[in-house]
C-alpha cells in the first residue's frame, strides 16, 4: 500500500545574518535582489510591483522602471516604523482594488503590491522566502548568476 | 407533514438567509485594514480612518498611483 505524501520544505534560515554591513557587495546585494524579485513574480500571477529596500531605506531591486515606486515603497516603510514603538516584522494592508505585503527579513525589506483578493499567508510566506533566498545566497557566498 | 405553503416559505428565507450571510462575508472581505506584526508578537490592526493611519493610507495611495 502506497501513502501520498504531500509536503512542503521550507528552506532554513541563513544562519548568519549578512545584514546591511555583511560581506555582500552593494552591486551583488543588487542582483541578488533582482533575481528574488524575479523569481517571486513567478511564483506570484497576481503581483503588480514589487522593491528590495536595504535597512539603510536605499531601494536595492524593483520591478518597476524608473526610481519612483521604490521611493515611494521607502515611503510606506518609514509610515509603517512610526505606526508602533515595536521592531517592525510584517504588514498587509488592503484596499479597495490592491494589496500591500511588507516583510522584513535578514536586514532587508520587501514591498510588494498585488490585486485584491490574493491568499495573504501565501503572498507574505513567498515574499518571506523570497528574503531568506537573498540572505542564503549571501551567507553562502553564491555566485547569483551560478 | 408541513403545510405546503409553510416549505415554501421555509425556503425562501433559508435562500434570504444564504444571500444575506454572503453579502456580510464579502462586506467583510472588502473591508480595508490596516495590519502590523512586530518581531516580538504583537500585532495591530489599524482602520484606515483612525487617526494614526492617515501617514500608512498616503504612503499606500502614493504607492498604488504609481504601480503598474
Amino acid at each position: 500500500m502506497s501513502w501520498a505524501v504531500c509536503s512542503y520544505i521550507v528552506p532554513p534560515k541563513a544562519k548568519s545574518n549578512p545584514g546591511p554591513e555583511g560581506p555582500a557587495r552593494p552591486e551583488k546585494l543588487a542582483e541578488l535582489s533582482q533575481l528574488a524579485l524575479d523569481t517571486l513574480a513567478g511564483l506570484e500571477p497576481e503581483l503588480r510591483a514589487a522593491a528590495v529596500i536595504s535597512h539603510t531605506g536605499e531601494v536595492l531591486a524593483t520591478t518597476t522602471e524608473g526610481e519612483a515606486w521604490g521611493r515611494a515603497a521607502v515611503e510606506l516603510l518609514e509610515a509603517l516604523e512610526k505606526a508602533g514603538p515595536g521592531d517592525l516584522d510584517s504588514s498587509h494592508i488592503t484596499t479597495g482594488d490592491a494589496e500591500v505585503f511588507m516583510v522584513r527579513e535578514a536586514g532587508l525589506a520587501l514591498v510588494a503590491v498585488t490585486a485584491r483578493f490574493v491568499l495573504a499567508s501565501l503572498t507574505s510566506f513567498d515574499v518571506r522566502m523570497s528574503l531568506r533566498d537573498i540572505a542564503a545566497e549571501i551567507a553562502a557566498g553564491g555566485d547569483p548568476n551560478a | 407533514m408541513l403545510k405546503p405553503h409553510r416549505v415554501l416559505a421555509d425556503k425562501i428565507s433559508s435562500y434570504a438567509d444564504e444571500a444575506s450571510a454572503f453579502m456580510r462575508r464579502r462586506r467583510h472581505h472588502r473591508r480595508p485594514y490596516i495590519r502590523i506584526q512586530y518581531r516580538d508578537g504583537n500585532a495591530i490592526e489599524l482602520h484606515p480612518e483612525e487617526p494614526g493611519s492617515e501617514q500608512i493610507m498616503a504612503a499606500v495611495t502614493g504607492l498604488l498611483e504609481l504601480s503598474p
